[in-house]
């Protein structure tokens, strides 16, 4: 799959602009999930409240997300949240949010355009659209309010349900063929190419064995040239891969999220940051992007 | 003419390389392979593979499951457009020791109910001795898990299909609601439909091996000889 089928990549290639940051190629940034629902999957209710939802934003800046990424749906199906209750949960707290912390990243997680549009006004950064560009307008928000956008692969399904026997020829064709067609259309609607991410969406429309595909077929994305987020803090398949309930699942995701990292991803959305920096920080520093913090043992 | 039928769901969880190291359903594969080796000890002439598809229309009768399409990085093997009803009935087939002649029939989403009852009614008139392997489920809608979330009329559906199965009563298989099936993402409803056809005044006896839904969707095993 070439680069150039998708074309308008940003100009220094491996920028990534969101908000008023420049993240330079080999920094590996960290969105930390702050969810203003009372029933996630991952330890329900935690930041239902505002007080206690504020208290997370200032630990996880504290511990090194570069991101706050804010959604007041959950992805499983169930009791419906319609647009305006879903702005009641999430808008305010991104302005407070913003008051808080002038410079830092905020990305909203919403598929509605209703709900982007709103966020913006409000300070947010980036639309952080699971659902795979199911409301066409979501882009076209991005592009009036300079805001960045996430292009994601959700397996063709409507938002807020769960795969059932979904196949492919190719699951990573599949993410390419989609991903890099919202990249474009966002392209051409104004967005500026800096601010664009693509997303394979692990578990979106995908059986375990499609996420641990585009798990290891990563470079593949990466390859593109756009800068790959990857979503894989708890999830399902981490918990079929090693048979272990949602609260267990920290380990299997740093694996994973460390063989994503060295695979090329550059975003990578967390529920637990202080770790997830830590694996991240130390892959940049194999890698050679980043020097290690103090060198003394063997030298003095 | 027609020595019986059998009902299997068609569910990727029966093939073993798509549960990894947990065989996960080790009972439902048991009952469908108990239900198969049952249907073949009439020793058909050939079997009549019959399940859902976006389209109706006969496949190549050698045509195989690739489970690749479920489970990806494994070798590609077998046919990746036939629709996986028809190739978990061929695997079970397989998985039996069946050799002899079958023929692989899609029966599409959208067909009507007349359609599904003749088709049912064609498979059997043949001098040879013919045996039905219908691939289908009942509703994925069944618990707060389920691929489909919960549908409240989902339990209540799939009882009477079981009872009408149990029962052999065709006619109620013939009177469940197409939309409300398609509501209830029962994707063996057109299998119900091409059985009763098949089955008419055959007088069958029908034993259910399994009924249960582990997962939220309903797994119905069920073999249906007839009486001549």
């Amino acid at each position: 799959m070439s680069a150039s089928l998708s074309g308008g990549l940003p100009d220094p290639p491996g920028v990534l602009r969101l908000g008023r940051r420049d993240f330079p190629a080999g920094h590996l940034v960290v969105m930390a999930i702050v969810n203003r629902t009372p029933d996630s999957f991952y330890r329900p209710g935690l930041t239902w409240d505002p007080a206690a939802a504020m208290e997370r934003v200032h630990e996880v800046v504290a511990e090194g997300a570069d991101i706050v990424d804010i959604g007041g749906v959950p992805a499983r199906p169930g009791d419906e949240v319609d647009v305006a209750e879903e702005i009641r949960r999430t808008v305010p707290f991104i302005a407070a949010v913003r008051a808080a912390y002038p410079e830092l990243v905020i990305s909203v997680d919403t598929w509605r355009h209703g709900v982007g549009r709103e966020a913006c006004m409000a300070g947010a950064d980036l639309l952080n659209d699971t659902w795979g560009g199911w409301d066409p307008r979501l882009i076209e928000v991005a592009a009036e309010a300079g805001a960045g956008i996430v292009c994601s692969h959700a397996g063709h399904l409507p938002p807020r349900t769960r795969p059932f026997r979904v196949s492919y020829d190719d699951v990573v064709s599949d993410v390419l063929e989609v991903t890099l067609a919202l990249a474009s259309r966002a392209v051409a609607a104004g967005v500026e190419p800096a601010r664009i991410l693509i997303d394979p969406a692990h578990d979106f429309g995908k059986n375990t064995w499609h996420s641990l595909e585009i798990t290891r077929r990563l470079g593949e994305l990466a390859g593109t040239g756009w800068p790959v987020l990857v979503s894989v803090s708890n999830k399902d398949f981490v918990g079929e891969t090693l048979d272990v309930p949602v609260d267990d699942r920290l380990a299997g995701t740093l694996a994973t999220t460390a063989v994503c990292a060295w695979l090329g991803a550059r975003v990578f959305r967390a529920h637990q940051v202080r770790e997830t920096r830590h694996v991240l920080s130390t892959i940049s520093v194999i890698r050679g992007d980043l020097p290690p913090a103090r060198v003394v043992r063997g030298l003095a | 003419m027609l020595t019986g039928a059998v009902l299997c769901p068609a569910t990727p969880l029966l093939h073993p390389e798509v549960t990894g190291r947990d065989a996960v359903v080790p009972i439902l594969r048991a009952a469908c392979a108990r239900a198969v080796t049952r249907l073949l000890s009439s020793e058909p002439d050939i079997v009549v593979v019959a399940g859902p598809a976006a389209l109706t229309g006969e496949w190549d009768p050698a045509g195989r499951l690739d489970p690749s399409v479920f489970v990806p990085g494994i070798r590609r093997t077998g046919d990746r457009s036939l629709p996986p009803a028809l190739g978990l009935g061929a695997f079970l087939l397989d998985q039996a020791g069946y050799t002899g002649r079958r023929r692989l029939q899609a029966v599409g989403l959208d067909e009507p109910a007349s359609a599904c009852i003749q088709l049912g009614m064609r498979l059997r008139e043949t001098e040879a001795k013919a045996a039905l392997l219908l691939m289908g489920d009942g509703s994925a809608r069944r618990t707060l898990k389920a691929p489909g979330y919960l549908d409240n009329r989902a339990t209540a559906f799939d009882a009477e299909v079981e009872r009408a199965v149990r029962d052999s009563d065709l006619g109620a298989l013939q009177r469940l609601d197409r939309r409300l099936a398609h509501d209830l993402l029962a994707t063996g409803w057109p299998a119900w439909q091409v059985l009763s056809g098949a089955l008419q005044d055959l007088a069958p006896a029908a034993d259910v091996l399994y009924s249960d839904a582990p997962f939220g969707v309903g797994y119905l095993v069920a073999y249906l000889k007839t009486r001549l």
